[in-house]
C-alpha cells in the first residue's frame, strides 16, 4: 500500500476528509505522516502542512476541524510530525498545550473535591493520562497518542514525567486478556473485553516497556489480529506488534476494507513498519 | 388509528398550556420475519407523517461487532423503515449513527449485517461521527453543557426517525428512544466514548440532546431486546413488539411499562416531562394493549425498586 491512493482525496484547502467534505486534522496528520515513511508528493505535502498550520489554535492545540473552536487529543497525532516539519514554534505551542492536557479525575480541583467528600480515588486513578476532549476523563486511546507523541519530543522533565505517567496509566489498564478496552478494566464489577484497535495502540505506545511484561498482550495481540473486521485496527495491531519485534502471521486480511482516508493512511504506515520505517517511534 | 387530542397541563413552577396527546402504537411483531415490512408500513401509515418531498433520516443504534447479538438494531427493521418512508414519498431517506465505543462505523454496520439487508447500504449512510459539524447553542440546557457540536446531516433533516434496540441500561435502566440519540453527538469531536456527556449528566445531557431536534420519529426495536447488565452485556429478551410514535417521551414510557419498569424512576424521562404527561393516562395508546404484551425485562440490583 503507497500514498498515491490518498494523494486524490486531498482537498483544495490541502487537508483530508475522512471520506468527503471538509478537511479534518486526524486525517490530515495521519497522511502526512504517512508520506514522511512512503513516497508521496512534496507538494501535497507542502499543502497539508499549510493547512495543519493553519489550523492550529491561538492556545497551541489543534481542533477536530476547522469549524470547532476547540483544541482537542487530536493534537497528539499533529505533533508525531517534527518540529522541521511544523516549525519550531508552531511545535512547541502544540507541545505546551499538550503538556497541560489531563483526564479530569488527576486534576487538583477534581483530587481536591474528592478528598473532601471522603471518597478514594479507584487505584488506576493514580496516573494522569490524556482526553479525548478537555474536562472529560483520560481514555486509552489518546493517552497512547499523547505517550507517543511525548516519546518524539525533547525529553525535558516535564516530557519525562508525563512519559512515565501514561505509560503507568496504560499499564494500570490491561485487561485481564492483556489486551485494552478503551477505558477501564472492570465496570460496574463486569469485566471489560479488550478491543483490537486499543490493543494495538497501547502496545505500539508500550515499545519500549520491556517484553516480560507484555507476554499475554502478543497473545491476545496475535488472537485479535486474525479476527480483525477493521482495516484500522488491523493496522494498529500491526504497528503494536512490530514495534516490540513480533512476527505479524501475514498483511492484513485482503477481506478487510479500507473505507476511508484514516484506514488507508494507517494501512500505509503499517506497511512502511513492516519494511523498517515507523514514523511512530 | 386514533388521531391525538389535546389536553392542558402545568409544568413545574410553569403556566398551563395545552398540547397534543401523543400517539403511541404498540405493535405485535413475533421475528424478524418477510412480514416486518408490512407491519411497520401499517404503523407509520398510522401515524400520518407527511414525509412528501422531505428528507427523513434513519437513526438506529449500533454499538458492537456482534452479528449474532441483539447488542445492535435488527438491519431489517432499518430497510423496512427506509422502504416505507420511501413508499410514502420520502425525497431522500438516509440511514446515519455515531457509535460511542467503536471507531470504524462502517466495519461496525457490516458486521451487523447492514451491508448485507440494505441493498445500497454504503451509499445511503452517513457516519455521524465524521460528518461535518455546527455549534448549536443549548437554550435552557439542564445538563452542564451550554452548547455541543452537531452533524449537519442530522440538523438539516426534515423527520429524525431514533430506531433503537429496546434494553436495559446500567446507568440509565433503560435506553430506548431518547437515548438513542446520543449517537448524533460526533465521536470526531467528543471521542469515544464520548465522555464528555458522562461528565455533563446523563440523564440531563439526553434531556438537552432531545430537545435539540424537534422533528423526531420513534420506532423501537422490541421484537428481540436486551435484558439485565444493558446496554452491552446484557442477555437477549423476547418481547415481541414494536413500539412508535412522535413524541418520544412518550413512546419510551410505554416502552418502559412493556418491560415493566416504572418510567417515573427513569431520570431523563422526568427532567423531560411532568410526571402527568408520561402516566399511562395521558397517553393515547393504538395497537395492542400493553397488558397483552408487557414481559418484565430482567434488571440489575439497583434498579429493582423501578420494577412495576
Amino acid at each position: 500500500m503507497t500514498c498515491a491512493i490518498l494523494m486524490s482525496r486531498q482537498n483544495p484547502d490541502g487537508g483530508w476528509p475522512y471520506r468527503t467534505g471538509a478537511s479534518w486534522t486526524e486525517p490530515t496528520a495521519l497522511v502526512l505522516l504517512a508520506q514522511t515513511v512512503s513516497e508521496g508528493s512534496r507538494d501535497s505535502f507542502e499543502r497539508g502542512l499549510r493547512w495543519l498550520r493553519a489550523a492550529q489554535r491561538r492556545d497551541g492545540g489543534w481542533p477536530p476541524c476547522t469549524s470547532v473552536v476547540q483544541s482537542i487529543w487530536v493534537t497528539s497525532f499533529v505533533l508525531l510530525l517534527s518540529a522541521e516539519h511544523l516549525g519550531e514554534e508552531s511545535y512547541s505551542r502544540g507541545m505546551e498545550w499538550l503538556l497541560n492536557q489531563m483526564g479530569e479525575e488527576s486534576t487538583f480541583i477534581y483530587k481536591t473535591r474528592q478528598l473532601l467528600l471522603g471518597h478514594r480515588a479507584p487505584a488506576d486513578q493514580g496516573d494522569a493520562g490524556w482526553p479525548w476532549f478537555p474536562g472529560a476523563s483520560a481514555w486509552v486511546f489518546p493517552t497512547a497518542a499523547g505517550v507517543l507523541a511525548m516519546r518524539k519530543a525533547v525529553p525535558t522533565r516535564r516530557v519525562r514525567e508525563r512519559l512515565d505517567a501514561g505509560r503507568r496509566f496504560l499499564l494500570a489498564r490491561m485487561c485481564a486478556d492483556g489486551g485494552w478496552n478503551h477505558g477501564s478494566t472492570h465496570a460496574l464489577g463486569y469485566e471489560a473485553g479488550s478491543y483490537p484497535e486499543t490493543t494495538g495502540m497501547a502496545l505500539l505506545a508500550l515499545s519500549d516497556v520491556p517484553q516480560e511484561r507484555l507476554r499475554r498482550s502478543f497473545k491476545t495481540a496475535q488472537g485479535e489480529l486474525r479476527e480483525c473486521r477493521s482495516a484500522e485496527a488491523a493496522s494498529w495491531l500491526q504497528l503494536g506488534l512490530r514495534a516490540h519485534g513480533m512476527s505479524v502471521e501475514a498483511d492484513a486480511s485482503p477481506a478487510l476494507k479500507y473505507r476511508d482516508v484514516r484506514d488507508t493512511a494507517l494501512g500505509v504506515l503499517a506497511t512502511a513498519a513492516a519494511h523498517g520505517k515507523s514514523a511512530f517511534l | 388509528m386514533a388521531l391525538a387530542g389535546c389536553a392542558e397541563t402545568r409544568r413545574p413552577g410553569g403556566r398551563a398550556q395545552r398540547r397534543e396527546i401523543p400517539v403511541v402504537s404498540v405493535v405485535r411483531q413475533q421475528g424478524y420475519t418477510e412480514d416486518l415490512y408490512a407491519t411497520v408500513r401499517r404503523t407509520l401509515a398510522g401515524h400520518h407523517l407527511d414525509v412528501r418531498g422531505k428528507t427523513v433520516v434513519l437513526k438506529p443504534n449500533l454499538v458492537e461487532f456482534e452479528a449474532g447479538s441483539v447488542i445492535n438494531t435488527n438491519p431489517m427493521l432499518v430497510h423496512a423503515a427506509l422502504e416505507a418512508f420511501k413508499a410514502m414519498g420520502a425525497a431522500n431517506v438516509r440511514i446515519a449513527e455515531g457509535p460511542g465505543h467503536r471507531r470504524g462505523t462502517l466495519d461496525l454496520a457490516d458486521a451487523a449485517g447492514y451491508f448485507k439487508t440494505i441493498p445500497g447500504f454504503e451509499e445511503l449512510f452517513t457516519d455521524l461521527n465524521l460528518d461535518d459539524v455546527s455549534q448549536i447553542e443549548l437554550a435552557h440546557p439542564v445538563s452542564r453543557l451550554q452548547s455541543l457540536y452537531l452533524p449537519h446531516t442530522a440538523l438539516s433533516c426534515d423527520l429524525l426517525v431514533s430506531i433503537p434496540k429496546m434494553k436495559t441500561h446500567h446507568w440509565a435502566v433503560a435506553t430506548l428512544s431518547m437515548k438513542n440519540l446520543f449517537g448524533v453527538v460526533p465521536g470526531g469531536v467528543y471521542g469515544w466514548p464520548k465522555n464528555v456527556l458522562h461528565w455533563a449528566g446523563i440523564a440531563e445531557c439526553i434531556t438537552d440532546i432531545h430537545r435539540v431536534f424537534p422533528r423526531t420519529f420513534a420506532l423501537v426495536d422490541g421484537i428481540v431486546g436486551m435484558e439485565g447488565n444493558g446496554p452491552i452485556q446484557g442477555t437477549a429478551k423476547a418481547a415481541g413488539v414494536i413500539v412508535a410514535g412522535k413524541d418520544l417521551a412518550a413512546v419510551d414510557a410505554t416502552c418502559c411499562r412493556l418491560m415493566r419498569i416504572d418510567p417515573l424512576h427513569v431520570e431523563y424521562l422526568l427532567l423531560s416531562r411532568d410526571s402527568t404527561e408520561l402516566a399511562q393516562a395521558a397517553i393515547r395508546q393504538a395497537g395492542e394493549p400493553i397488558a397483552s404484551l408487557s414481559t418484565p425485562f430482567e434488571l440489575l440490583p439497583q434498579f429493582r425498586s423501578a420494577r412495576l
